[in-house]
């Protein structure tokens, strides 16, 4: 039973009310689902419209839905700040890459082993690999930093990619434990029966089976280390190094707090296009990953 | 004989050349977000007229503490850093820059800079910092708003109950027409365009230790009363109760606000964004004729202990000291030089405003305190609790008794 | 297993370690450093404000939760299907959830802008309101700003966590049950919600721990106020820290928050595995 299948049988599993309520009732449905996306997409949508306004006509007052006139100089300033936009996004990406590739390796032998192995304190060590997400992370980022500092990691991809994967971490573990406990036991006794050990057991057998919940955490990895800020900013001290969200804040900051809106804008938009592309290529793989990640 | 001569030392001059090329260094430096362009015209100009090049690193405002303090004690420090001078007693005190006092003493430049400067940048008799990208508060009025109310257009207020009558008379227009305007939630906003009204008036703003008075004099009084009674009387947009500081410069760029307290760098926007804007500068007044002030602020630029090239800094600090800097870096793109003496110069000529801007450094003041942001840019401090008590909630005396209280608990730390 | 403990013991627990000692402390961000023994954890006990922001917190968490669950999970019932219209509809109410914190209560901060702002502009052009509203300008106004930007947010979250829940139940139950007469709502309430349970909880496990340990939005849309009515308890251990530079009295207070939390989630997590054996 794989989480493929089960999807498609769901599709059954709704029973479509009986007819004569049925277009009625359908039409309702429509109405609501429609309903919901324009509230939902509106404020996109908007931030999208004010970030090809003129700079003066995004800080209008009284504001204006449509621009007045069509203007790409928010987005230029965005491109052009400092560094340009090209090393923000190189930068944001590879942290991204490492941070991905690390709550993997890392989470899905510990997923493995809560969700195969009986051993004593497997509750504890649970309830450690859990505690990440139950501190102030703030409180944290300064004796990390001092720590970095003497390891060396400051200013590194891969040290900030450390601290993101510290905050994936826990959620990574849960999804990657929950997926392999839906595994049914049969397969992994027909495996050992066959002579595999445990690490081929792992390697052919779980970890393909697995794929959708892997994709899931990589999808989650990505998103969060890349609109992550204070950690960056702490981490990282050459301009040549920020990530995204950092030149998010810098290139709408003017005097005593005096914001750019459309600067703010156009650099919201810009930050959303990857993670929303990264989201639709993954899009199938993500509800199932859920699927099989979250539900027993 | 002669020839060799002239060939070694055309070879010595262009090998020294290439030397200086070949062992170019360069420099970090940290500058706050809403500093940086500022910054970027004076490195820039370093970085076109000399080899060793300086690289910008933009930090948000309200991180800069952290990140240097951090830094510091991590050894982990650029070599220039140019931030907010209010935070100049707590770093000086901290030890976490460099001693520049033999430097400056000595440089006839140095003598001649504003003297809120000198004064933020000296800690037990040494100093620490040169004024770097300044900026100073002043009071635009709108001459167009003037005009239709009935005002003379070139006479701006000259005292705090004339910009109230004033304000009055512009609200009357109408509409959506205001007669002044100041963000009621922006700490940082009020103490750079309000507090100098009371520091002219007499009063002293802030406790430089425990025993140290805190808002003292009528000033206070009397400002906070007038503004009370403007918001009372509705001529000010409600929004200004919660501005945070986001619409500071949008409020005045819509020109429909009469009077309004502000900082240098709006003159350029204004310029630029609504040209068919008539506006005036002038100082921000007191609460009799004659009385003027202003709140010297902008950002300072100092060393950072454990810089790897401290020599190459220090040159800068000259540098950035001279005529030739001040001129063709800060005033050529509007910026109001350190150096008052400059400001009738060439760039500023054209512009009689942008030269009132440059003098209002001469004649104001900058307050010399640890703990500022608890003090006041906090969204919790005792200066922005007491503002807004003393105008949104109508009870003056109450606010500035409990805004005096907690200003020396502070200060006492 | 090893490696992930070993991580997570090396980069969270030493830190963690540290923070514990930093708190024993009167360390300033500027430097300096006394030991003080348990001075910080005392003071707290007597620091009003701190309260203060907890009970704040803990009245948004209260609040946020289940207006997140309930519209998570209708939301899930009613785009649960795979027809195209309802894919499309999962898919824009997920997507918020891949903007940054920092930059959708930026998005919102501007949409209920007195002066910018297009909601007010809205609202008094259909006429539900006679002048802008300052969302800002009072604590329950701005609660539900907030309150409001958070759901747009993280609505998504919850709704695609349900539906991968509903849709793993054994399609021969529900079928069951149509056969048996059941209604809509009925299967609604007797099916559908007692076999989802494990995916509730959790759901609402994480939800509410995120919101214990709010910040940013209050930060960038209120600025903790009016006149720090709505200061969270990590915006307060931000104050401390890294304003006030009391870096050993923000220690201790990350600590007894932490352990606040700590405390809660066992509670629930044991309640929730005793439900869900039954």
């Amino acid at each position: 039973m794989t989480a493929a299948a089960l999807t498609g049988e769901a599709e059954r599993a709704i029973p479509a009310p009986r007819r004569g309520r049925a277009t009625r009732g359908a039409y309702l449905v429509a109405a609501i689902c429609v309903a919901v996306i324009a509230v939902m997409a509106a404020p996109m949508a908007l931030s999208f419209l004010a970030s090809i306004k003129t700079a003066a006509d995004a800080s209008a007052v009284p504001p204006h839905y449509l621009p007045q006139a069509l203007s790409f100089e928010n987005y230029a300033k965005v491109i052009n700040f400092q560094a340009g936009l090209a090393s923000y996004v190189g930068n944001s990406g590879l942290v991204a890459l490492i941070t991905i590739a690390a709550c993997i390796a890392l989470a899905a032998p510990a997923g493995y082993g809560l969700a195969r192995f009986a051993m004593r304190g497997k509750e504890i060590a649970f309830l450690i690999l859990l505690a990440p997400i139950m501190i102030p992370y703030q409180a944290l980022l300064t004796p990390l930093y001092l720590d970095f500092a003497r390891l060396g990691l400051v200013n590194t991809h891969l040290g900030l990619a450390i601290v993101h994967t510290i905050l994936q971490l826990p959620f990574s573990v849960f999804l990657m434990r929950n997926s392999f406990e839906s595994i049914p036991r049969e397969i992994e006794e027909a495996a050992m029966v066959d002579g595999c050990s445990t690490w081929k057991r792992f390697t052919r057998i779980f970890l393909p089976l697995a794929v959708p919940a892997i994709v899931t955490v990589a999808l989650f990895a990505f998103i969060n280390s890349w609109n992550e800020f204070l950690a960056a900013l702490i981490v990282m001290n050459r301009e040549t190094s920020f990530t995204v969200p950092i030149l998010l804040v810098s290139v709408q900051i003017g005097n005593h707090g005096a914001v750019d809106w459309g600067a703010l804008q156009a650099s919201v938009v810009i930050s959303m296009i990857p993670c929303i592309a990264v989201y639709l290529a993954l899009q199938r793989y993500y509800v199932s990953g859920l699927l099989s990640g979250a539900v027993k | 004989m002669m020839r060799t001569c002239g060939a070694l030392a055309a070879l010595l001059i262009g090998s020294s050349a290439f030397a200086a090329a070949a062992f170019a260094d360069t420099m970090t430096m940290w500058v706050r977000a809403s500093g940086v362009n500022a910054a970027t015209h004076m490195v820039d100009l370093w970085n076109s007229t000399h080899p060793d090049k300086i690289e910008l690193t933009t930090i948000p405002d309200n991180q800069m503490v952290t990140k240097l303090a951090t830094g510091v004690q991590a050894g982990d420090v650029p070599d220039l850093v140019s931030f907010d001078l209010i935070y100049m007693p707590d770093f000086m005190k901290a030890g976490f820059l460099v001693d520049l006092t033999d430097q400056l003493k000595a440089d006839p430049n140095y003598a001649s800079v504003a003297q809120a400067y000198k004064d933020i940048a000296t800690y037990e008799g040494k100093l620490y910092g040169a004024g770097f990208t300044p900026d100073v508060s002043i009071l635009v009025w709108n001459k167009d708003l003037f005009k239709k109310a009935g005002l003379d257009p070139e006479k701006p207020p000259q005292t705090v109950d004339e910009i109230h009558a004033d304000a009055k008379k512009i609200r009357a227009l109408g509409g959506d027409t205001y007669g002044f305007y100041f963000s009621g939630a922006c700490p940082g906003c009020n103490i750079f365009a309000v507090s100098p009204m009371m520091v002219a008036s007499g009063s002293k703003m802030l406790p430089a230790n425990g025993n140290d008075e805190a808002l003292t004099g009528e000033g206070v009084k009397d400002v906070l009363e007038t503004f009370k009674e403007m918001w009372g009387e509705g001529l000010v947009p409600k929004s200004a109760q919660t501005d945070n500081g986001a619409n500071f410069t949008a409020e005045f760029k819509t020109g429909k606000i009469g009077i309004q307290g502000t900082g240098g760098f709006l003159l350029s926007d204004l310029k630029k964004e609504v040209p068919n804007l008539n506006f005036g500068v002038t100082f921000l007044p007191g609460v009799k004729a004659g009385q003027v002030s202003s709140f010297v602020g902008g950002d300072v630029v100092a060393i950072p202990k454990g810089s790897k090239h401290e020599a190459l800094a220090r040159k800068f600090i000259s540098w950035e000291l001279t005529d030739e800097a001040q001129l063709e870096g800060l005033a050529k793109n509007n910026i109001v030089p350190s150096r008052p003496a400059l400001a009738d110069n060439k760039y500023f000529a054209a512009d009689p405003r942008v030269v009132v801007t440059a003098k209002a450094i001469g004649v104001g003041y900058v307050p010399w305190v640890f703990h500022f942001a608890d003090m006041v840019n906090s969204d919790s401090s005792p200066w922005i609790n007491m503002f807004q008590r003393a105008i949104f909630d109508g009870d003056v005396d109450g606010a500035i008794k409990e805004g005096r209280e907690k200003m020396k608990e502070i200060a006492g730390q | 297993m090893a490696p992930a403990l070993l991580f997570v013991g090396l980069f969270v627990m030493i830190p963690l370690g540290q923070l514990v000692a930093v708190s024993l402390t009167d360390r300033s961000l500027l430097g300096g450093d006394r030991f003080i023994g348990f001075t910080n954890y005392w003071r707290i006990w007597n620091d009003s404000n701190f309260w203060r922001a907890l009970v704040f917190t803990a009245k948004y968490t209260l609040i946020l939760t289940p207006i997140l669950m309930v519209l998570g999970f209708l939301l899930a019932l009613l785009t649960v299907e795979n027809t195209s219209l309802k894919r499309v509809t999962r898919t824009i109410v997920f997507l918020p959830v891949v903007i940054g914190l920092p930059s959708s209560s930026l998005l919102w901060f501007w949409l209920l802008d007195e002066q910018v702002g297009l909601v007010n502009k809205l609202l008094v052009e259909l006429h539900v309101i006679r002048e802008p509203i300052v969302w800002f300008a009072t604590a329950p106004l701005a609660f539900w700003a907030v309150v409001m930007s958070i759901t747009w947010k993280v609505v998504g979250f919850g709704m695609v966590l349900f539906i991968a829940g509903i849709q793993s139940i054994n399609p021969d139950i529900l079928e069951a049950a149509v056969m048996d007469g059941a209604g809509y709502w009925s299967r609604v309430r007797l099916i559908i919600l007692p076999l989802t349970r494990r995916v509730l909880l959790l759901t609402t496990l994480i939800s509410a721990i995120g919101s214990m340990l709010a910040f940013d939005q209050f930060y960038i849309m209120t600025s903790g106020g009016p006149r720090g009515q709505t200061f969270t308890a990590v915006y307060w251990i931000y104050q401390n820290s890294f304003i006030s530079f009391k870096l050993g009295y923000g220690a201790a207070l990350s600590i007894v928050l932490t352990l606040i939390i700590l405390f809660f989630s066992t509670m629930q997590i044991a309640l929730t595995a005793r439900s869900v054996e039954t």
